[in-house]
């Protein structure tokens, strides 16, 4: 009888055992399984080609950036700045994205605010509206570097035509092609799709389920995902999403809901993996990588992971189409470099910010860590060919303007990731959808705002 | 007279460290988020003062009550699991031989990995793309197509989340009931073997009665963990879909810290520790009597 209870509790514990050596090996056997590293070069340098372009003597600053970000960009800036302003290092710390403004908080109310700030680009408008951070206007609005940095984060850095920031880095939607798999279903991978019926069909003309190969991916449970590689499909269409402000309308467009259609049309044809409905961003790096996905909408970081991830994978890159040939448009994410207000070095931070535009640091720090250069006059220069034809989205690429910007779109519960799982994985007549999300959406971003103006 | 002074006042003195954390740790703050909760706090801007509109809008939250039913489903179907899997594993490992102490030890290691890894772990393990579990089962022949576990369908997904959370805190109940069940004495357990009572009536009519006062506190410690979820379904399923599987602090997270509405946030928080609190003083009455 012992004997028999102790085998039980044996086999209880032994099938415990198991599920947590499955558990273990899940994160480290399966190649094509493990979790993408950082993006990276082979080798990134321990000394910096650049040289001082002011002067700061002020003694040591403090900058706060967001974790979850690139980190390895911004520990490089602030490596390449340390190098040639010894009297004016930076220390940097990483904050938990959502301790971001609680922490700000508190540095405001005990006077201990950084000097420096990065910011995930899309809150610029909730912080600067607020009053939280230093106009830097008359510091470096004329700088004709300042000129050139990129329109999206320019954007959302500005409020009332007063700058606030400039970009830290920047990243961009693109839509990614599978050669091989193009050249299976005998497409020409170097012509890419220019309209969406022509993504449609190049999309059907790959897929192979039977073989696990599928033609176009659609993340059905990741709301950042959508607004960095399927709102690109409807800007370029007409379409605009986000009301800014209360009083604005939400989804404006006639291309809506054909773009809507579209990407009903392409799950129900079953050209967009099912798996994928369960897909809430933690492996979306991993999808065009794993070599099955014919065309994917990603972003530029996405060349090295998926060159990483299946070092014999042949990608190419083109823009995001719209609903007619000619029309594209990407999304671009990243972070700004702000001055909380508190802050008594503004002109130092402006000397940083300055020396991160400078033409030396996009080429010799941005672009040799493979990043994108934050100025749309810089002259690519990057070893790989495909990261150099990531370049082309920046000069189309937008960033949502709105002060609630999360509860709008990238929460899990927002009405935009609603609408969207309505729209792949249901029949609900796609007018009805929009008018539930553009109801939402016009009832949160007024929340707590005072009402708009009635004209008429 | 002085003697008993002093007598109080050392056991003052005593008591003094313990009620300052108090203090420190949980009445200030308790009336720091309920003053928060009368305003409309979103640090970016001051607050202002709203009275009581934090918990009227609250009243009429929909969302907020379906991720509270919601929640209380998921305490419902995982605290049995956890209690009577952890009875039943402390029933079969609580003599001290050398499998099974190192059987208890194998149980009990998922509880000493943090909530946050071990979701991350399952997130993987339920993958349709990559995680082994669906290639477990179609190697077996059982599934013909990888099952989407997680935030497509919400029973699936609540499901899922149970299998990694009781994997991950099963061991701790049962070590709890082990040692509540090693205290048993000797004799009470070799009287009715005598009397000529089974295994199984000897674990229901002795060792259980004997043991209850464990129970109650594992159970209480389950329910409040449950009530409390949070980790597992961020990581997991993000709430998904469309909302059905957020648990009640997971939308206060939402409406605190990434919605910044600190105010509505902190009502929400204390009209959740008041529904706990309730809960907890009625187990603890209900205990006390049944231990009479």
């Amino acid at each position: 009888m012992k004997l028999h209870r102790a085998l039980l509790a044996f086999v209880f514990g032994a099938g415990i055992v198991t599920a947590g050596g499955i558990t273990t090996s899940a994160t480290t056997v399966p190649p094509d399984s493990a979790p993408p590293e950082e993006a990276a070069p082979a080798t990134v340098p321990t000394e910096w080609d650049v040289e001082a372009t002011g002067t700061c003597d002020g003694g040591p600053m403090t900058m706060w950036e967001r974790s979850g970000g690139n980190a390895q960009m911004v520990d490089a800036l602030v490596a390449a700045w340390n190098q040639v302003y010894p009297d004016c290092q930076i220390e940097l710390t990483y904050i938990v994205h959502s301790e971001m403004v609680p922490q700000l908080a508190r540095g405001i109310e005990t006077g201990d605010v950084p000097d420096l700030m990065g910011l995930d680009l899309i809150y610029g408008p909730q912080f600067t509206s607020a009053g939280q951070l230093q106009d830097i206007t008359d510091l470096i609005g004329d700088d004709p570097l300042a000129a050139n940095i990129v329109e999206g984060h320019r954007s959302v850095a500005t409020w009332d035509d007063r700058l606030y920031g400039v970009p830290l880095y920047a990243d961009v939607s693109l839509l990614f092609q599978n050669r091989a798999l193009f050249e299976q279903a005998g497409l020409d991978p170097d012509v890419p799709p220019t309209n969406l019926q022509e993504l449609h069909d190049m999309a059907a003309a790959i897929n192979d389920p039977d073989n696990g190969v599928y033609g176009y991916y659609l993340a059905g449970n990741c709301s950042g995902c959508n607004i960095f590689t399927f709102a690109p499909l409807i800007w370029a269409s007409g379409g605009t999403i986000e009301p800014a402000e209360c009083g604005d309308e939400a989804l404006v467009g006639d291309s809506i809901p054909t773009v809507l259609e579209w990407a009903r049309m392409m799950h129900q044809e079953g050209l967009i993996d099912p798996a994928a409905q369960a897909e809430n961003g933690e492996t979306f790096a991993n999808v065009f990588g794993s070599g099955n996905t014919g065309i994917m909408g990603t972003g530029n970081f996405n060349v090295f992971l998926a060159k990483q991830q299946n070092p014999d994978i042949d990608l190419s890159v083109a823009l995001l189409p719209g609903l007619e040939s000619g029309q594209t448009a990407s999304f671009a994410g990243g972070d700004i470099v702000t001055v909380p207000m508190g802050s008594d070095r503004l002109e130092d931070a402006v000397e940083f910010m300055k020396f991160i535009l400078s033409d030396q640091v996009q080429e010799n720090v941005y672009m040799r860590l493979g990043n994108l250069p934050t100025r749309s006059d810089v002259e690519p220069v990057f070893d790989d060919p495909d990261v150099a034809d990531t370049l082309q989205a920046l000069s189309v690429a937008q960033t949502p303007f709105t002060l609630k910007f999360f509860e709008l779109i990238n929460s899990p519960q927002s009405p935009w990731l609603q609408m969207l799982q309505r729209v792949y994985y249901t029949d609900e007549p796609i007018d009805e959808i929009i008018a539930d999300t553009k109801a939402q959406m016009e009832e949160i971003i007024c929340e707590g705002a005072e009402a708009p103006a009635t004209t008429g | 007279m002085r003697a008993r002074t002093k007598r109080k006042l050392a056991g003052a003195a005593y008591v003094a460290p313990a009620f300052l954390f108090v203090l420190a740790f949980t009445v200030y703050p308790f009336m720091r988020t309920f003053r928060i909760s009368l305003t409309d706090e979103s640090l970016l801007v001051p607050a202002e003062y709203v009275g009581l509109d934090n918990f009227r809008d609250a009243l009429d939250d929909d969302q907020f009550w379906g991720a509270f039913r919601f929640t209380l489903k998921y305490t419902v179907l995982l605290t049995p699991i956890l209690m009577i899997g952890g009875y039943l594993l402390a029933l079969l490992l609580a003599t001290n031989t050398g499998v099974r102490r190192f059987t208890r030890a194998v149980v009990f290691i998922p509880v000493v990995i943090g909530l946050g890894v071990s979701s991350l772990l399952w997130y993987w393990l339920f993958s349709p793309r990559f995680g082994l579990i669906n290639a477990a089962l179609q190697d077996l022949g059982i599934i013909d197509e990888p099952i989407l576990w997680l935030g497509v369908n919400p029973n699936t997904s609540l499901w899922a989340i149970i299998v990694s959370i009781t994997w991950k805190v099963i061991g701790f109940g049962m070590i709890l009931f082990v040692a509540a069940i090693q205290a048993v004495p000797k004799e009470v357990n070799e009287a009715a073997l005598v009397d000529g009572a089974s295994a199984w009536q000897r674990a229901v009519r002795v060792t259980l009665p004997l043991t209850m006062r464990t129970v109650l506190l594992v159970t209480l410690i389950s329910v409040i963990g449950s009530l409390l979820a949070f980790d597992q379904f961020f990581l997991m399923t993000a709430g998904q879909p469309l909302n059905q599987t957020a648990t009640s602090v997971f939308y206060i997270y939402l409406n605190t810290f990434p919605f910044l509405k600190l105010g509505y946030g902190a009502a929400l928080s204390l009209m959740l520790a008041a529904f706990i609190l309730i809960f907890t003083v009625t187990q603890m009455v209900l205990s006390r009597r049944s231990a009479r």
